[in-house]
């Protein structure tokens, strides 16, 4: 985790939501990407691997790596990069293939 | 199931020239693309309601790809987005998941346009968070005007690094040094070459500029060695490289670092193109695999059309003429275009990609891909980040006879995750020719299998019909 906003300064962004990630609110705007909004507020781990748990996160950024997986809204397996923000969006790291629910 | 003259898969530049040539003339098109919004890497921009002091201003290629969407739009071309081209079945049949539900579109043309993405190019350390590929970095800056990281190290080689670093500048974190692994010495050779290209030298230079003016390190012929940090990335080790990228011992140099960028330049998508049928080279000149086509888009396979960077990278320019190459070929063929018009709007298209070859051909010439960079990894490296392959265990599928990417595949599981192999396949032919004496053109490609990207079950069962739970 970086510390502080990565958002460039000097440009104006839509309206703000809030979305619930494991469990903590982070800020985002609407329009951006779940991933974008997740760096933006400096986490960078969105999931751990199946067979060795090390960390992973946005690579890519186009949809093709499949490294950026997150549960949203309990479900799991969703690309962090091609998933827009949402207004209430629940959003959890997750463990391996993750788990339909949510907690992992 | 429903049908269309021409279903065009990619919304990006050559996809959308495709798809505005085919409709003006009249051609049902659908298309289809993975991403909500239309054009793709290159055209992307900040959504709707994002701005500069009162403005959308995101630069010229933003203007010009919006132009080209509305134009396509008012053309009353069908969408299909945030949905993938999941197959193609007996020749003509498209299989399009959007969510959970899938279709099938029988098409009497279909355009691809799949796009190319980051060459992966496997180092200890690069699965680490923090690890970005240049164009993910670019997508995060230009999409959605968010930083990599505070201090970024560039690395790779090719023109895109300039760009990226000069956006991470101008966005206000600290770029610690840029790698290009090419030597560009001699490049006074090119001069008369690069002259009908002036536009594109002039901005490669001015980027140059405005980095040593900030005092950011441009350093040739060194590559990125190796990525540090215990969980996501906090440091990076540079070293020189020898002229096919060898890296080389000694003039270690270590970065803190909060990000890494990396780009290697871009291999096609080629996945629907080869669960088409269609024929497929290996290109030196390129460094990788390519459809065959003729002069008219299409590939061996009749009435599919190939366009754009999944054909071999060059970039949006030749992309929007290949793209409306292909269009028109549709529209000629579908009895939309007559011959003699289609012929003399063809013709022009040729030129002008004539033209731009040149500049093409320099800059492949210049950073041609140094397959020393295949002695960056060790044993420890993962090759296939899905499935959690080292390298140790892939070359070790090679000592036991393995002889094609395919048997290393059935062995050790390399390429049989959700990516698909398309993380692990370019890397893995560079290992499997190093480890056998070969070409890299000799050792084979993934065969892809349907669905090529993961698809709901949900999808196909809906599909199937019956009760689902």
């Amino acid at each position: 985790m970086i510390h502080g906003d990565a958002r460039m300064a000097g440009i104006e962004r839509g309206p703000m939501v809030t979305m619930l990630v494991d469990g903590g609110v982070v800020v985002a705007y609407e329009g951006e990407s779940v991933a974008a909004a997740l760096l933006a507020s400096g986490r960078r781990t969105t999931r751990a691997t199946s067979r060795t748990g090390e960390s992973r996160g946005y690579f890519c950024g186009m949809g093709v790596c499949q490294d950026c997986l997150v549960t949203v809204d309990e479900r799991p397996n969703a690309r962090a990069c091609m998933t827009p923000v949402r207004d209430g969006l629940r959003v959890h790291t997750q463990r391996g293939l993750g788990e339909w629910g949510g907690s992992r | 199931m429903t049908s269309a003259g021409c279903v065009v898969v990619g919304g990006g530049p050559a996809g959308l020239a495709a798809a505005r040539a085919a409709a003006r003339y009249g051609v049902r098109v659908l298309l289809v693309d993975d991403n909500p919004e239309l054009g793709g890497q290159y055209y992307r921009r900040m959504p709707a309601g994002f701005g500069v002091a009162g403005h959308h201003a995101f630069g010229r290629e933003s203007d010009e790809g919006q132009a080209l969407v509305t134009e396509v739009r008012a053309l009353g071309v069908e969408m299909r987005l945030g949905a993938v081209a999941w197959g193609i079945f007996d020749r003509r049949i498209v299989a399009i998941a959007t969510g959970d539900a899938t279709e099938r579109v029988g098409a009497e043309t279909i355009v691809l346009a799949p796009g190319a993405y980051d060459r992966p190019v496997p180092f200890p350390g690069w699965t680490l968070p923090g690890v970005f590929t240049a164009g993910g970095a670019q997508n995060l800056m230009k999409g959605y005007g968010v930083l990599p990281g505070r201090r970024v190290l560039v690395a790779g080689s090719g023109p895109l690094l300039l760009v990226v670093a000069h956006a991470v500048m101008r966005g206000g974190a600290n770029v610690v040094a840029v790698c290009e692994a090419a030597p560009l010495a001699g490049l006074w050779r090119y001069a008369h070459r690069l002259l009908p290209h002036l536009n594109f030298v002039q901005r490669g230079y001015r980027y140059q500029q405005d980095l040593r003016n900030a005092g950011i390190p441009f350093l040739t012929g060194h590559v990125i060695r190796r990525a540090l940090g215990p969980a996501e990335v906090t440091g990076a080790v540079v070293s020189p490289c020898a002229s096919d990228w060898t890296p080389l011992g000694g003039g270690e140099r270590t970065y803190d670092v909060d990000a890494v960028v990396v780009g290697y330049g871009f291999v096609s998508s080629l996945e629907l193109g080869r669960l088409a049928g269609c024929e497929h080279r290996w290109d030196a000149g390129l460094g990788g695999w390519v459809p065959v086509r003729n002069r008219d888009m299409e590939s061996t396979v009749p009435d599919v059309f190939i366009a754009g960077d999944g054909a071999g990278t060059a970039g949006a320019a030749v992309a929007l003429e290949e793209g409306h190459l292909a269009g028109l070929a549709v529209a000629n063929r579908l009895g939309r275009l007559a011959g003699r018009e289609y012929s003399r709007e063809a013709s022009r298209a040729r030129g002008r990609l004539l033209h731009l070859g040149g500049f093409r051909r320099v800059m492949d010439e210049v950073f041609r891909f140094g397959p020393g960079l295949a002695a960056l990894a060790d044993g420890e490296t993962t090759l296939c980040r899905c499935e959690e392959v080292t390298h140790a265990e892939a070359l070790e599928a090679v000592r036991e006879g393995a002889t094609h990417v395919n048997e290393v595949k059935a062995w050790t599981r390399v390429g049989m995750g959700r990516c698909q192999g398309r993380m692990c396949g370019p890397a893995l032919a560079l290992q499997v020719a190093r480890a056998t004496s070969r070409p890299i053109g000799e050792v084979g490609v993934f065969t892809p299998r349907p669905p090529a990207r993961p698809v709901p079950l949900l999808a196909l069962a809906r599909e199937i019909g019956g009760e689902v739970q």
